[in-house]
This record gives structure tokens, sequence and C-alpha cells, in this order.
């Protein structure tokens, strides 16, 4: 029994990278403007939704991945700046309220426009199949979606940590402020990093529609692993986002090889008890917000 | 400016002689009954308008709309028009009880109808149980349903999961082999799928080699697929619906299942194929109703005539949702002017034995001692691409299994159910 657990981790692994992903973008988010944003799902969907119709109408699955995350980022610029902004200086709570209220009106829209019914969204087919891993035959484009991943991250982390505008970004997590007060255009910064999150999700939304299915719900099933993802991460720390992610894909992986009704709720056990003995998450910053 | 005002001693007067006339000869027949405006019958649907089940129950929706507008255009139920009242279930069990409860107590329907998930169904049926109600659940599949949970005001349209894996199990395993690796959705529909594939494993000797409960709206079955090869199976069984069987279907193909194994299951429905890439359309499947089979259709004129007036009405096919909703109101509105009432007692009695046509081939009526509707299932193989120049044409209908030879007999039947009346 014990040889079948290394596929089971690998699977983890990689089911872990996403979900990664998709809470790096929520983090981010929530790092700099204390968003909690529950239209994070929405915005997935969003991006699934554009590269089906941008590839309906002929593009390759190529272009819709760079294309329909960069559409998806223009709609969450305009949430941003009309929505979003005004409650920047209210309680966390005034901005869940309002993304959560946006999430169920997305849907009705994708209901209205694409229909109850899913859509197939196919992922290229120089990715179709498997490749013998060896001790198990894996998908390719599981394989892509892991390696694209962790291209995005990097280029994130070095976005972060080599440019003048990261810089700039995690000293405003640190103490918006005084990056004001430095003379910043801390508006700016908050469009700038709202954007990012959106893109990141953007291009989750995509892979996810190659790999799962796409329906105006689709985006918000994958929204609770990332939200505890972040927590048993920590918020604040980008590392801890990854941390979270592949521990969560590991624990599902597991329950689900040896108590598969548990499946579920085991990614809510690991979050409780990481509460239990670290109440900032494994790398967060305590007080985030404020 | 004329007066109308009503002085106390002519309210009074009135009212007096209005309580006198009604408590000596009854409540006339011309005034409406409960769910009854002056000029309407109100049917309440519960049904999912939002996540896993949203399009099953939007074609639901559309069938009974359907079914409606073709009795008020030849004069509705018993003269009056029919009116339908609609409620989102949310996918919820508690939330289907509640809105059942609002749609009798508030919107004072005669009847209840719909539902998707098996789970709401069940508080459906109870919830109209405790008010007197009558309900047809039109799309909730599990067994006990009609089976240890019957109940004298609660029908069913759709297939219980019992007919599902009967008409089913016995082909999968001849075409593909005896063992059986299950992936389950960890509900009463589910459940009770496995049961009743575990029924027909029991009566031809064969194994079941996996079974996975997954909980209900999945994303991600990799980890119960990476696993299904260990036991060697000879088929996939894929009891999850809806949505979840999109998520499902595809990862299958991404991980080169249905390369290796058979892929086969109780039901696909339209709504969950078409979401499905052509590289994920494989498999075979009950098939509860389908619009472009002549083993379905048959030469019903009533049949084919649904089936037209419906795409040119929502410019999309029917579905078998669509015809649960169709023959629910169907039923409803021709069994109300049967019997000349919207009385529930009146109308279950009406309904139960009752042979009648619809927009199948054959007859079909609600059986009495389970009021469990006995009418055909189909077996079908799902194709790639749409046959017959229709791009939505995705099934090749196989087989047509009659209803007697798939359901438990009324002898078994009687040692679970038992139909009391008020």
């Amino acid at each position: 029994m014990l040889l079948h657990i290394g596929p089971e981790l690998f699977n983890g692994l990689v089911l872990g990278a996403f979900y990664a992903f998709v809470a790096i973008g929520l983090s981010l988010i929530m790092n700099l403007t204390g968003t909690i944003n529950m239209a994070h799902g929405s915005f997935m969907t969003l991006a699934g939704y554009l590269a089906f119709t941008l590839i309906s109408h002929g593009t390759t699955f190529w272009f819709a991945l760079l294309v329909a995350p960069l559409l998806t980022v223009i709609v969450g610029v305009v949430v941003e700046r009309t929505l979003i902004r005004p409650l920047y200086k209210r309680e966390p709570f005034y901005s869940l309220l309002l993304t959560f209220g946006l999430s169920l009106v997305a849907e009705e829209v994708f209901q209205l426009i694409w229909g109850a019914n899913g859509v197939p969204l196919s992922p290229p087919p120089s990715l179709a199949g498997t490749v013998q891993l060896g001790f198990m035959a894996f998908p390719s484009f599981r394989l892509f979606i892991t390696g694209a991943l962790v291209v995005a991250i990097v280029g994130l982390a070095l976005f972060l940590t080599r440019t003048r505008f990261g810089l700039r970004l995690r000293a405003a997590v640190q103490d918006t402020e005084m990056i004001a007060a430095l003379g910043t255009n801390t508006q700016l910064l908050y469009m700038v990093n709202f954007g990012l999150g959106i893109f990141l999700a953007g291009i989750a939304g995509v892979l996810a529609a190659g790999m799962l299915g796409l329906n105006p719900t689709s985006g918000n099933a994958l929204l609770m692993p990332a939200f505890v993802t972040v927590i048993i991460g920590g918020m604040g720390s980008l590392f801890g986002s990854i941390a979270g992610g592949l521990l969560i894909g590991f624990a599902i992986s597991l329950t689900t090889f040896f108590i598969p009704a548990a499946s579920e709720v085991s990614m809510y056990v690991l979050m409780a008890i990481v509460l239990m003995i670290r109440p900032r998450g494994l790398f967060g910053e305590e007080g985030i917000f404020g | 400016m004329s007066s109308s005002r009503l002085s106390r001693s002519s309210f009074v007067r009135s009212s007096t002689a209005a309580a006198v006339a009604g408590a000596t000869i009854g409540i006339p027949t011309f005034l409406p009954r409960i769910g009854e405006a002056a000029d309407t019958v109100k049917i309440g649907l519960v049904e999912p308008s939002t996540l896993v089940y949203a399009a099953e129950g939007e074609n639901e929706i559309r069938g009974f709309q359907m079914a409606a507008d073709m009795w008020n255009a030849h004069g509705g139920i018993l003269g009056r028009k029919i009116e339908l009242s609609i409620e989102d279930d949310a996918n919820d069990p508690g939330v289907g009880a509640q809105k059942a409860r609002k749609l009798i107590d508030q919107d004072k329907v005669v009847a209840l109808a719909g539902t998707v998930n098996s789970a709401v169904s069940l508080s459906v049926s109870g919830a109209a149980n405790s008010a007197g109600v009558l309900f047809i659940d039109s799309g909730g599949h599990t067994d006990d349903v009609t089976g240890k949970d019957c109940k004298w005001n609660t029908f069913r349209t759709c297939h219980s999961t019992w007919m599902e894996t009967h008409a089913t199990g016995f082909s999968l395993a001849k075409k593909f082999g005896k063992r059986f690796h299950f992936i389950t959705p960890d509900y009463a529909f589910g459940h009770s799928l496995e049961t009743g594939y575990r029924d027909v494993l029991r009566q031809i000797g064969g194994t079941v080699t996996g079974s996975d409960l997954v909980p209900l709206g999945t994303t991600d079955f990799s980890p119960y697929l990476t696993k299904v090869l260990d036991g060697k199976p000879n088929v996939l069984l894929v009891l999850v619906a809806g949505a979840d069987f999109v998520n499902c279907m595809k990862q299958i193909d991404s991980f080169g299942l249905s390369k290796k194994v058979g892929i086969g299951g109780p039901q696909a429905e339209l709504e969950a194929v078409l979401a499905l890439p052509k590289e994920a359309r494989v498999g075979y499947f009950g098939v509860e109703w389908y619009y472009k089979s002549d083993k379905v259709l048959g030469h019903s004129k009533l049949a084919h005539d649904f089936v037209r007036d419906y795409q040119k009405r929502f410019n999309a096919p029917p579905t078998a949702r669509s015809a649960f909703g169709y023959i629910t109101m169907d039923r409803l509105a021709a069994t109300m002017n049967a019997v000349k009432s919207t009385d529930s007692v009146k109308v279950a009695h009406g309904l139960e034995n009752t042979k009648f046509s619809s927009i199948f081939e054959g007859t079909a009526y609600f059986r009495k001692e389970d009021h469990q509707l006995m009418w055909p299932m189909w077996v079908g193989e799902i194709l790639r691409s749409g046959a017959g120049g229709d791009p939505n044409n995705l099934f090749d209908i196989t087989d047509v299994q009659p209803a007697a030879n798939i359901e438990q007999t009324v002898a078994e039947k009687a040692k679970i159910c038992t139909i009391s009346y008020p």
C-alpha cells in the first residue's frame, strides 16, 4: 500500500502549487490594502470565460492564456477604483461584504452571458495526454501548470525584491503612511497591486478552466482552499502562501488515500492545528490589519 | 365625488350575514381555494437556480413552463390559468424545506414540484407532507423518495437510482467486465446508486475493486483518480452528476484512464456532456430521455412537437431535465382536471396507476404502491462530436430497458414502503 503513496504525494505537490498560486494573488491584495477579496474566484471565472470566448473565436490557447488575464485586470482595476477604493480606510469587514456581494452579482452576470450550463475548454493539443514519470503516468497539462506557476512565482518574487516598484510595494505593506509621506503615490500603488493580484487570479482561472470544468461558480469553488492556504501560511508572506498551498495539497492527497470521506475536512483540521500552535500562521506577521 | 365609506353598523350586518351564510352552505365553489387567485392556480417549484445543479434546474423549469403554457392554451386547470411560483433551493436541503414552507404558507400553492438534489427532494417531501400538500419530485433520484421515506403526498417522475443502476449495471458488466470501481458523491443520491450497483454485482458475482466517497462540489478528482487502477477494475463508474461530472470526466481524460479502463455510469446528462471538451466525451451511460432518438421518441407526435417547440423557444435542445419538468406539470394539470379538484388527497389518488402517453414512446404510470413513475430507461454511448449535423446530438442510444425489468417489484417495495393516507 505504501508503494502507492508516491503518486499521491506527487499529485499533492501539484495540487498544492495551484492552491499556492491562487493564494498569492489573494494575499497580495490582502496584505497591502486589507481587502479580503471574496470576488477573487469570480475574477478567475471571468478570465476562464474570456479565454473560452477568445478560443471560440479562433485564437490559440496560448494567446488566450495571456490576453484573458489582461482583460480581467482591466475589469479588476475598474472595480478597484470605483468600488473598493472608498473602503480602504474602513474596517476590512466592509470590503469583505462588498466583494462577497460582487461575487454573487458576477455569478448571475456569467449565467446571463454564458448560460447556467458549463462550457468546454480544452488544454492545447500539445499538452493533451500523459507523461510517464516512472512511478506514474501524469497529465502533461498538470505538469505544465506546475511549471508555469513556478515561473510566475519566481517572476513575482523577482519583481517584488529587485524592482523599485516592488520595493515600494513591500515598503507600503510595512508602513503605508510613511511611504506616502516620502512622496510615493500610494493610490497608484494600490491600483497596480490590485491589478497584479487579479492578473495572477486570471492566469489561475484560465489554467483551472483547462484542467477542471468552467461554469458560473467554478472559480468560487477554488476560493476556500486559497483562503485556508493564506491563513495557514500566514498573511504577509509570499513564502508562507507557497508553504501553505503545498501543505494543503499533501493533506488532501494523503487523506484521500487513507480516509477518502475526510478529504474535504482535512485542510480545515490542518488550519485549526496551525492556528492553535501559531495563531499568525506559519510565516505570518502579527497584526497585519493593525 | 361619491362616497363609498362603509358605516360601522352596515359592516357588522354584512359580515355577520356572510359568516352565517358561509357556515350554513359552506364556501361556494366559485370562490378560490388555497393556491388559487380568482383566475389562477399556483404550482410551487423548488429548483436549484445556483451552484452545481443550476443548469439542470433551469432546464426543469423550462419543461414546467412548456407544459404550463400548453395547458393554459387549453383552459389551464379547472378553467383557471396555471401560475408557476419558483424558488431557488440553493442546493441545500434546509433551504429547500424552508422554500417549500414559504410556497405553501405565503404563496398558497396547491402543489409542489421540482428539485434536482436528492437530499433536497427528501426535505421538500417531508415539508410538503407536514402541510398535507402534494409534491412531485421531478428530478431527485435517490431510492428513499419512493422507498423507505415514501409518503402518500410524494410522487417521483425521474427514475429511481435502483432503476438507473439496474438499467446500466448488467450491460456495463457484459461490455467491460465484472470488476467495478466507484467514484461516489457522498450524499443520499450517491449512496443509493452504489447500493444499486452492489446489488447488480451480487447477482452476477462481480467485485468492487474500490469505492471513493467524494464530497458534493469536489473540483479536483486527481487524488481519487491516481489510485483507480490499483485494484485493476474493468470499469470505472462515475456516479457524480452535474458540474462534478464535468470536472471528473475532464480529469479522467487528462489522466489517460479512458484508454485503460471502461468508463460508464448510471446517467450522463446532456447538460454535463455539452460542457465537456470533445476528448473527454467518452463512456456508456444511462439516459433518462433523449431528444434525438427514435428509440426514445418513437412515433409520439406529442414528443416530436415538444422537441420542435422547445428548440424554437429556447434555442437549445431539450434535455432529460426538460422532459422531467414537462411530464410532471402535464400530469399535475391532467390529473387535477380529471378529478375536478386541486385537493392533494384527491389528486394523489388520481395519479395512482393512471396510464398515460407523453413525450416518449409507449405509456407510463405512477405506481400505486410507491408512487414511482414506471417508464422506460435508455442506455447510450457518448459521442465525441455531434451526429447528423447537430452539434448537440451527443448520444447514440443503443438500448431501451422497460420499467418492469429495472425497478424493484411491488412485493420488494412493500417491505420498505407503505403508503398511508391521512
